[in-house]
């Protein structure tokens, strides 16, 4: 009896455990990552919006708000619009070329076993790691007119000698593709893995050649990859500074770096902070379509 | 069996094409490090002068300063925010988890630049000076979702049994905590903390937009020297820069494996979430 009872005080005190955290525990804790979220993200991107209705004074520099549409129409503008197309259409590209390559690359990594898998892994996962600046600015030296990509091209013909291909929409592409890679390769790869050997065992019992198993079985089955993959590239990508800032050479410029200069330049902040919200609302649009897929992205961060 | 072979030959050759993508032109930039012939047109013999040059320059001294001090605040920060995040999630009610879930994405899938120039705003309207606490903050905001991405991971791993065998054998919940929960957890803080650091060292976006004029960081110094000419000295601070990355990622998979390292878990890890 005695025991029954310090079994049972024992388990009321652990279900008191398990209990007493969510009424306030939960909340305290809460606290300080809600305050900074507020104060830092939901503000600043209403401060945002609010700023797109704004206008700035010439001689004073001071911004009145108001429900001014003038920013938004200056969207519509030559330079802004083409530097919003001009992105999307880069993005498009290298999320496809990302993708394209991303796929037999991961295939090719799954298939691997053990310790050369491990190795694979790590060679895709370092240049992830490592900066952005340095990764692209390497591809200035490879691409200028005495580097080792134009020597190449020259030497089979596609280029003619000397021959500067920098700061071209090309070079940017190139950075892009070769930036964002990893972050193709690996929600794929991920995706293979859980694909059961047993539908790989079975699709050869029904006599489905390799090839077939590829296109017919591991291609669909990766599908979720290839969503997160195409998140995790697109996004970033759409709002890239720093690749067109070094491989452009500031002739070639995307959405990014408008922004910049609508900021920190001498544009016009409530124009800038307009393009920012167009390209907020463009993301947003894009996460609502693919967003029963998002709890993807959990498992492959 | 022939078209077995072939497939597997395209995916490899794919593969190793890959591979030279990745590694070339950071294997180029490491041997030119080396390089004397400051023209950077051919190999003029090997040489550490450029190494030498960028020790004895205050500016980029300066700089890495600069950027360690910012990473480093910015990794105490995204941990203590991603560990508390984690921890309240689990306690709150199902639709405060789901919020906090939603604004941890929403901070990683939003492009850099809104969230920085949305900072900028709230600064400038505020009369902060731009800075160095600016900076921090802006480079918090996206590692910290980062750093709560893998702690959540880990922690759903983990939690659940351990903390219940705990509570069951009488300790309390702060016991619990230390004694359980944060051993457990410990892998996830050390590789959150990493990710923090580098990809705050390495950033560009938020350091341009929030450091006014005053504060420079490492990344925005070379870019900087890349727009006037392709130099030595940067190939040496590429180099220097690689070198710490080379170190953390080491790090990372001394502390637990390879797939963390990558943000990739594998199905394994996935079938013990309890959620």
């Amino acid at each position: 009896m005695a025991n029954l009872m310090k079994t049972a005080q024992t388990k009321a005190k652990a279900a008191a455990v398990r209990r007493l955290p969510p009424r306030w525990g939960g909340w305290l804790l809460a606290v300080p990552p809600m305050l900074f979220t507020l104060l830092f993200f939901l503000a600043p991107l209403v401060l945002l919006m609010i700023y797109s209705f704004g206008k700035i004074d010439i001689l004073t520099f001071e911004i009145k708000f108001g429900w001014n549409l003038g920013n938004w129409a200056a969207l519509g503008n030559g330079v802004y619009l083409s530097g919003l197309i001009r992105s999307l259409v880069l993005t498009l590209v290298s999320t496809v070329l990302c993708a394209v390559i991303g796929f037999p690359t991961a295939l090719a990594i799954s298939r691997a076993s053990g310790r050369i898998q491990t190795v694979l892994l790590l060679a895709i996962i370092v240049p992830y790691w490592i900066s952005f600046v340095v990764r692209n600015y390497a591809w200035l030296t490879l691409l200028g007119p005495r580097g080792l990509v134009t020597r190449l091209l020259t030497a089979v013909h596609l280029t003619g000698p000397g021959q500067d291909l920098r700061y071209t929409t090309g070079a940017i592409l190139v950075g892009m593709v070769s930036s964002y890679l990893p972050l193709m390769i690996l929600p794929i790869f991920v995706a293979m893995e859980r694909i059961d050997p047993a539908v790989l065992d079975a699709a050869a019992d029904l006599g489905l050649t390799a090839l077939a198993t590829v296109r017919r079985v591991i291609l669909p089955l990766s599908m979720p990859g290839f969503i997160a993959g195409i998140l995790l590239v697109g996004i970033p990508a759409t709002g890239e500074y720093t690749i067109p800032s070094i491989l452009g050479g500031g002739k070639t410029l995307m959405v990014g770096n408008i922004i910049h200069d609508q900021f920190l330049g001498v544009g016009d902040i409530p124009v800038g902070s307009a393009i920012a919200t167009a390209l907020m609302g463009l993301m947003l649009v894009l996460l609502l379509a693919t967003r029963r897929r998002v709890r993807q992205l959990e498992d492959v961060l | 069996m022939s078209s077995v072979r072939k497939r597997h030959s395209f995916s490899t050759a794919v593969l190793a094409a890959v591979l030279v993508l990745f590694y070339a032109p950071i294997l180029v930039v490491a041997v030119n490090a080396l390089n004397q012939d400051d023209t950077l047109n051919s190999w003029g013999g090997g040489t550490l002068r450029w190494f030498r040059q960028i020790l004895a320059d205050g500016r980029v001294r300066g700089d890495f300063g600069t950027s360690a001090l910012i990473a480093a605040a910015t990794t105490i920060l995204s941990v203590a925010i991603a560990l508390t995040t984690v921890l309240a999630a689990r306690r709150l009610p199902h639709g405060g988890r789901t919020a906090f879930n939603m604004i941890t994405y929403a901070r990683l899938m939003l492009p850099e630049v809104v969230t920085a120039v949305g900072l900028f705003l709230l600064f400038r309207r505020f009369g902060i000076e731009m800075g160095l606490v600016p900076v921090i903050i802006g480079h918090t905001l996206f590692c910290s979702a980062y750093a709560t991405v893998v702690v959540q991971a880990r922690y759903a791993a983990v939690s659940g049994r351990f903390s219940e065998a705990a509570a069951d054998l009488g300790a309390g919940p702060w016991r619990t905590f230390r004694r359980v929960t944060l051993p457990l957890l410990a892998p996830a803080l050390v590789v959150a903390g990493l990710l923090s650091f580098t990809f705050s060292f390495d950033d560009v976006v938020s350091s341009v937009f929030l450091s006014g004029s005053s504060v420079e960081t490492l990344p925005m110094l070379m870019m900087g020297m890349i727009r006037q000419r392709v130099t030595p000295e940067v190939n040496a601070i590429a180099v220097a820069v690689m070198t710490i990355t080379f170190v953390v990622v080491a790090l990372v998979v001394a502390a637990t494996n390879v797939r963390a390292a990558g943000g990739v878990r594998s199905s394994r890890d996935g079938a013990t979430d309890d959620e």
